[in-house]
């Protein structure tokens, strides 16, 4: 493991501490990922992913996953997923849709938009565990993305 | 005797004497005259009597005996004409020509002839009495006969039989008086209707209106008569068009338009139009009926306006439901999960009543998040639309029951199905149904060793019927009408789980599909219910309503 493998592999967009919380207990349980970066919200994350704030370029192509809630405060999830979707650094970025949103309409416009997953939070914290355990396993273990050099 | 018969002795007198001739040609002469007063007297078509100065009948023709029935023997110097004639009416006579000539005649033969008998030129329509006392009506026509003094030595009394110009003329009568009833039968229904009638000729000018055209108005009958139609509405090139449409469609239907009354008031009529044609189906104009259809779009604004809030309202209940599927189910994860990481991380300082609590907060809280879960359903099933395709009702019933039977392997479940016709429905939603009620009959059948559920259905009464029976805990029937509202629980729910909206759901899939459901049970000896469908038509729809 050398020192670019500990670094920034997950970035969770959620704006629900507690969420955020359990989200990053269930994924470091699994001890798939050293470090995940939490923002707060869409601008956040697009601030983030883009350069604007605190990230650099570098952090932003170490990332291997992006978990976007997509009720968010000033910039919602789909509109984060747009922008992703429309930069060359990261159209091929996995984004897995996590949300409370069982609409239809969500999920339609979450692919439309190239979402890689969609996933409804359980209420029973047992299955939110599970489920964000198993979507760690596959993403970061099992799926590969054009580019990665693991 | 005919002229022939006389031609000999005309050539015979050529050959000899002048005098002769003429006496003979004289004595024809007579002999055809007589001929022919004879022939006239005995024509069969007139009555001819002739009675003396008294009134005593002394001739009596074929004519006579024909329309009397009487022979002359039987009449001749033994009664008058007025014997013969109906008394009133004589009577009668009598009474009136004592008035109009001032002196008085009696009720009797005099009445007959008096006037005659002064000269006047006399024809009148009297009854005659036939012999076998049968009455015709006759015109009669009197001459005094005179000597050559001028003294009256009797009377001709010329009658024609007028019965079949009398029934002409009832029947003349009878004509018109049907013509009349017509007309006011007509005109009764033109007036009766409640809606505007007009008729106009092929150029549009009013032939005829009712009262409610004259309300429609503000005009009179008279004044409307001759004006052109076109004046009557706000808009006269789209009235003028109306006609044309009529004449050259032969009729419309629906044709909206302003009536504008003499006072200003402005009425929107709904025309319906027809063309009209004589016998000879010569076209005489147009008739047009105008409704009142003020009031109906009245309804219509208020009805779209009723809508519109409706559309708000759904859409308000769908940002709501959308902001419950989001922001409700949040908070509870965090309940729960941080209880529970609460027991995980802290468990040994609690003793067993601590961790008893904690279970009880992380049960509310997931059962919350399965009502919430079950409203949106609820929900979500009176928005989504409806795919109708055909159903097949075993399979799915059989792939809901080894789903059912899966989920619980520990329990002993004995299902009975018969065939069940195949229906026209949304297959997820039609499932969701199946998957409530035999999903019920599993859950209520959980205190039986073995339980039984039977799954029937038939097609009858115009509809197709399912149902579903188990030998449960049943329910009690006065509480039948709380089994399909929302959040509506027949058992306490430490008795059995549930959310109390899984029938709910059901009834609302079933109204979609303009079907019905209802149930009937008994404590604890089980419950039915059934469902009914409407039978799918030939063309695949379901029959009126949303879903066809």
């Amino acid at each position: 493991m050398n020192a670019n493998e500990q670094e920034l592999q997950i970035l969770l967009v959620e704006d629900n501490p507690a969420d955020a919380e359990m989200t990053m207990d269930a994924l470091r349980q699994g001890h798939l990922v050293n470090r995940v970066q939490w923002v707060k919200d869409g601008a956040e994350a697009l601030d983030f992913l883009f350069g604007r704030g605190a990230a650099s370029a570098a952090e932003t192509r170490r990332l291997r996953l992006v978990l976007l809630d997509l009720r968010l405060p000033r910039v919602s999830g789909l509109e984060v997923l747009r922008a992703l979707r429309a930069d060359e650094r990261t159209r091929r970025l996995p984004v897995v849709v996590l949300t409370s949103s069982h609409e239809d309409i969500d999920m339609v416009r979450a692919y439309d938009l190239g979402a890689n997953s969609y996933m409804v939070k359980p209420v029973e914290s047992e299955a939110f565990m599970a489920a964000v355990g198993q979507l760690g396993l596959y993403w970061m273990l099992l799926n590969r993305s054009p580019g990665e050099t693991i | 005797m005919s002229d022939k018969a006389l031609e000999p002795e005309v050539l015979y007198d050529a050959a000899d004497t002048g005098i002769i001739i003429s006496q003979v040609r004289s004595e024809a002469v007579l002999l055809k005259a007589g001929a022919l007063q004879s022939a006239i007297f005995n024509s069969a078509n007139f009555s001819s009597i002739a009675t003396d100065a008294k009134g005593v009948i002394q001739i009596f023709n074929v004519g006579a005996e024909r329309m009397l029935g009487y022979t002359a023997s039987e009449v001749v110097n033994k009664i008058t004409p007025a014997d013969i004639s109906d008394p009133h009416e004589v009577i009668a006579r009598a009474k009136a020509l004592s008035v109009e000539l001032e002196t008085p005649i009696a009720p009797g033969f005099e009445a007959l002839v008096f006037k005659a008998s002064r000269g006047i030129e006399d024809i009148y329509e009297l009854t005659y009495i036939r012999k076998d006392g049968s009455r015709f009506p006759a015109v009669v026509s009197v001459t005094a006969l005179r000597d050559e003094q001028n003294a009256i030595i009797g009377y001709l009394l010329i009658g024609t039989d007028n019965t079949a110009r009398k029934q002409i003329e009832a029947e003349q009568q009878q004509l018109d008086q049907r013509l009349r009833d017509h007309q006011f039968y007509t005109r009764s229904l033109f007036e009766a209707n409640i809606d505007a009638l007009i008729t106009t000729d092929p150029s549009g000018i009013i032939t005829d209106v009712n009262k409610q055209m004259e309300a429609l108005t503000g005009s009179t009958r008279d004044e409307l008569i001759g004006a052109p139609f076109k004046n009557c509405f706000t808009d006269p090139d789209l009235a003028e068009a109306a006609i044309k449409k009529v004449l050259g469609e032969k009729q419309v239907t629906n044709y909206e338009l302003t009536a504008r009354s003499r006072d200003g008031k402005e009425t929107v009529v709904s025309y319906n139009a027809t063309t009209f044609y004589d016998r000879e189906r010569r076209l005489q104009g147009v008739f047009a009926a105008a409704r009142d259809v003020t009031e109906r779009i009245h309804l219509d604004q208020a009805l779209n306006e009723k809508n519109a809030e409706l559309e708000a309202a759904n859409k308000e209940l769908e940002a709501f439901s959308y902001s419950v599927s989001h922001d409700l189910r949040a908070p509870l994860r965090a309940i729960d999960g941080f209880s529970r990481k609460l027991v995980d991380g802290y468990g040994e300082r609690f003793d067993d009543e601590g961790r008893r609590l904690l279970q009880v907060v992380r049960d509310n809280a997931q059962r919350m998040g399965k009502l919430i879960d079950d409203l949106l359903v609820f929900s979500r099933m009176g928005r989504r639309e409806i795919t109708l395709q055909p159903l097949d009702m075993d399979a799915m019933v059989n792939g809901v029951a080894d789903e059912l039977r899966a989920a619980e392997p520990q329990r002993a479940i004995e299902f009975a199905f018969s065939p069940l016709p195949r229906a026209w429905g949304d297959a997820a939603m039609m499932r969701q149904v199946w998957v409530n009620l035999l999903g019920n009959a599993v859950k209520f059948t959980c205190r039986r060793r073995t339980a039984h559920i039977e799954v029937g259905g038939s097609a009858e009464g115009g509809e197709l019927l399912y149902w579903v029976k188990d030998d449960g805990a049943g329910f009690d029937m006065q509480y039948a009408d709380k089994l399909f509202g929302v959040f509506q629980r027949l058992h306490r729910q430490d008795e059995f789980e549930g959310t109390g909206v899984g029938l709910a759901i059901s009834q609302r899939i079933l109204h979609r599909h303009n079907g019905r459901i209802w149930g009937e049970g008994k404590p604890d000896s089980g419950a039915t219910i059934w469902f009914a469908l409407p039978l799918p038509s030939p063309d695949g729809h379901l029959s009126g309503g949303e879903a066809s």
